[in-house]
């Protein structure tokens, strides 16, 4: 008892950061959501009037849809290709220091940029990209038009951007395994094919979790990608969750279903990381015994 | 080799600068003014006041011992910022820019009335503040904001290409003007692709344009949500096969305010439909691949119209307002009353501010230095907001753009986007 009361002093102040900065804030948003509430107007108890609003509201719908496509299509994509770029670079590439420069970089350039960047090599008029693509015979994309193009564009420059986070967390797991491992499949007679399967990914599981689990959380908040290259539209067809949080919030004032929409946002993306987070917890328990 | 560092820091040393510092610093401040007035509002408003030997407020901030610190936004980032400080118990803000499709009651009411100050330390020749402008930023009676400046929207034409193109005269009609902006769909001698026209689909300044050029509108100062659904009907009609002719640019969808700028200034659309003082920085050398030859006219009404209705342009005005919870008030009236003097008037007016007295267009100096000034006056006098203020109009606003785009990029019948328009927002008035 002694020594717990003698910890309290020194835990405190984490305890103090953790109560202000997460747990008030979510305790306030949560009683802002049960209120009708805007500029100039005292705020009024209306229960889960405002949940029951925004489930039904058919634009929450279409952004929650939106979503989950990008999230869905995104992170397994942007999964691949960082699982095969962390294996070529972990099999001996040339140049090796400069690549990974140039593979971290996008990591480095702020979202703002970002788009801008992207906005101009794809614009459907003058773009390089576009005029390239054309040029060749190719199929470009029409985003500022076509929502579905739109869609891709955006999963594009999030994967773009984000690549970095999940190829390192992978080639530094990668690195990790004992190369010993690789030779005794080779003496057993494994082929490359059979060592990836019997001891690459097996070993890289729990790195694979993580990255999965993060960037579930991350790309489900996604909302500079969308809001800078398309605002939404055209007609609201591109809108995602956080667009339409930020719609609620800061356009139309109505603090009410804002506040309603960030917890179905926090409900919504637990649900659909909830298959990692259970994974990730056998994982942990698994390596305790 | 010596042991001794050659950067020689003591705890003396660095205690002493340290105190010796924030002495400094601390006499520092005597020398600034005795008071800070802290202004919340958009760039523009802070550029057309000048600076250096420019400085419109130079002898104000002398005769009042003040300094101005300013803190600029977007439109909409800054109105929310001004709302939530309003909103406080106490902020820091003195002085707010409110534009005039904002106040309803309950906003109107987190501000300083205004019509006691007015009495007792009058604006010179407040009767000259254009009425309109002035009633628009009186909310329930009570006068919340003085007008400040105003942005009536005008049709700009790039003078030439449309030379180019063998057009002699700009247009006269609304159908002339597609017929131009069809023509003007081109690959010009130097090798630009050129779009008719420009316009951003995130404001709906836009289409209720191409709405009143038929007598047709939005959202009437009385309420009334489509008046003329026929009017409606053909202005978006119109722009639908502007954009199916690619008289409007593919990506109409994503273009913005900023886009219509440049897209004049560069050659790649011959029209756009911009507040008359755009016409300076579109003119400007330094960033227009055709200075002076960018010109401006009023938005042609039908020809169905013309010379019977007027066109009502839409015309968005922003005033100066005082948050109910700021400190020194007396010091932010002084301010306000200093920006609405006929010189600081006159002043921004030169510098690119849309005038609110009626008097500064009467100025010669103003006439001659501003070449749009007379068309903007003409303008001015017909003009209105594109909707008035109430509660839902951000939402209502939203509802409206999304049904347009949808009408025009074709993913809706245009008859069927106008009974949406009217069946969606209806809930969202107040009630009679």
């Amino acid at each position: 008892m002694k020594t717990i009361a003698q910890a309290v002093p020194f835990l405190a102040p984490v305890q103090i950061l953790i109560l202000s900065v997460i747990v008030i804030p979510s305790l306030y948003v949560v009683w802002l959501s049960l209120n009708a509430s805007t500029f100039g107007q005292s705020p009024t108890f209306v229960g889960l009037d405002n949940y029951v609003r925004t489930l039904t509201d058919p634009a929450f719908l279409h952004a929650l849809w939106n979503t989950v496509l990008i999230v869905v299509f995104a992170v397994h994509l942007e999964l691949a290709l960082g699982l095969a770029m962390a294996l070529l670079f972990a099999s001996g590439l040339p140049f090796r220091r400069i690549l990974l420069v140039a593979v971290l970089a996008p990591y480095a350039v702020s979202e703002v940029i970002a788009v801008a960047m992207w906005r101009f090599l794809f614009d459907p008029d003058v773009g390089p990209v576009t005029i390239a693509l054309a040029s060749l015979g190719l199929p470009t994309l029409d985003w500022s038009f076509e929502p579905s193009h739109a869609l891709v564009m955006i999963g594009l420059l999030t994967i773009w951007l984000h690549l970095p986070f999940t190829f390192i967390i992978l080639y530094a797991a990668r690195l990790a395994i004992p190369k010993d491992l690789y030779e005794a499949a080779r003496i057993d007679g494994a082929t490359a094919f059979d060592a990836f399967r019997r001891v690459t990914m097996p070993l890289l599981g729990p790195a694979i979790v993580v990255a999965l689990l993060f960037r579930y959380i991350f790309a489900f908040r996604i909302f500079s990608e969308v809001w800078l290259m398309t605002q939404g539209g055209p007609a609201r067809s591109t809108e995602v969750v956080a667009v339409y949080l930020y719609q609620e919030a800061f356009r139309f004032n109505a603090f009410g279903t804002a506040a309603a929409t960030a917890w179905i946002m926090v409900v919504a993306s637990l649900l659909l990381a909830a298959g990692y987070v259970f994974l990730l917890r056998k994982q942990v328990v698994g390596n305790a015994h | 080799m010596s042991a001794k560092s050659p950067v020689n820091i003591t705890r003396r040393h660095l205690l002493g600068t340290a105190l010796g510092g924030a002495a400094f610093l601390a006499a520092g401040r005597s020398f600034a003014a005795g008071k800070t007035l802290n202004v919340l509002s958009h760039k523009v408003h802070q550029t057309v006041l000048g600076t250096g030997d420019g400085d419109l407020l130079k002898d104000w901030r002398s005769a009042n011992d003040a300094d101005i610190t300013w803190s600029t936004f977007d439109s909409n980032p800054l109105q929310d910022r001004l709302f939530r400080e309003a909103s406080l118990n106490a902020t820091e803000f003195n002085v707010g820019f409110m534009v005039d499709n904002r106040p309803t009651s309950q906003i109107a009411a987190m501000f300083e009335p205004l019509d006691d100050y007015l009495k007792k330390e009058p604006i010179e020749a407040f009767d000259d503040i254009a009425p309109g402008l002035v009633q628009g930023m009186t909310v329930d009676g009570k006068l919340i904001g003085i007008p400040v400046r105003h942005a009536t929207q005008g049709l700009f034409y790039n003078e030439a290409l449309l030379e180019e193109q063998g057009i002699t005269a700009p247009p006269k009609t609304l159908e002339e003007l597609v017929e131009q902006a069809q023509k003007l769909t081109f690959t010009s001698k130097n090798g630009t692709r050129v779009t008719g026209m420009v316009l951003a689909s995130d404001l709906a300044v836009f289409p209720v344009m191409f709405a009143r050029a038929f007598g047709g509108d939005f959202l009437t100062k009385k309420f009334e949500l489509v008046p003329d659904p026929a009017a409606m009907e053909k202005g978006l009609t119109v722009l639908r096969n502007m954009f199916e002719s690619g008289a409007l640019p593919r990506s109409y969808a994503t273009t913005k305010n900023d886009d219509q700028v440049t897209w004049l200034q560069q050659g790649r659309a011959a029209f756009t439909v911009l507040p008359f003082a755009r016409f300076a920085q579109l003119n400007n050398p330094e960033q227009s691949k055709f200075p002076g030859k960018i010109k401006a006219i009023e938005f042609p009404v039908s020809a169905a119209l013309q010379g019977k209705t007027p066109m009502a342009s839409v015309v968005e005005a922003w005033g100066m307002v005082i948050p109910a919870n700021s400190r020194d008030k007396d010091l932010s009236w002084k301010f306000i009353r200093e920006v609405s003097s006929k010189r600081v008037t006159l002043g921004m007016a030169n510098n690119g501010n849309g005038p609110v007295r009626v008097s500064t267009y009467k100025d010669k100096s103003f006439a001659d230095k501003n070449p749009v000034a007379a068309v903007e006056a003409a303008a001015l006098a017909n003009a209105r907001g594109a909707f008035p203020p109430f509660p839902e109009a951000a939402r209502a606003q939203s509802i409206f753009l999304e049904e347009v785009q949808l009408a025009v990029l074709g993913r809706k019948p245009v008859n069927e986007a106008v009974a949406s328009i009217s069946s969606r927002i209806k809930p969202l008035l107040p009630p009679a």
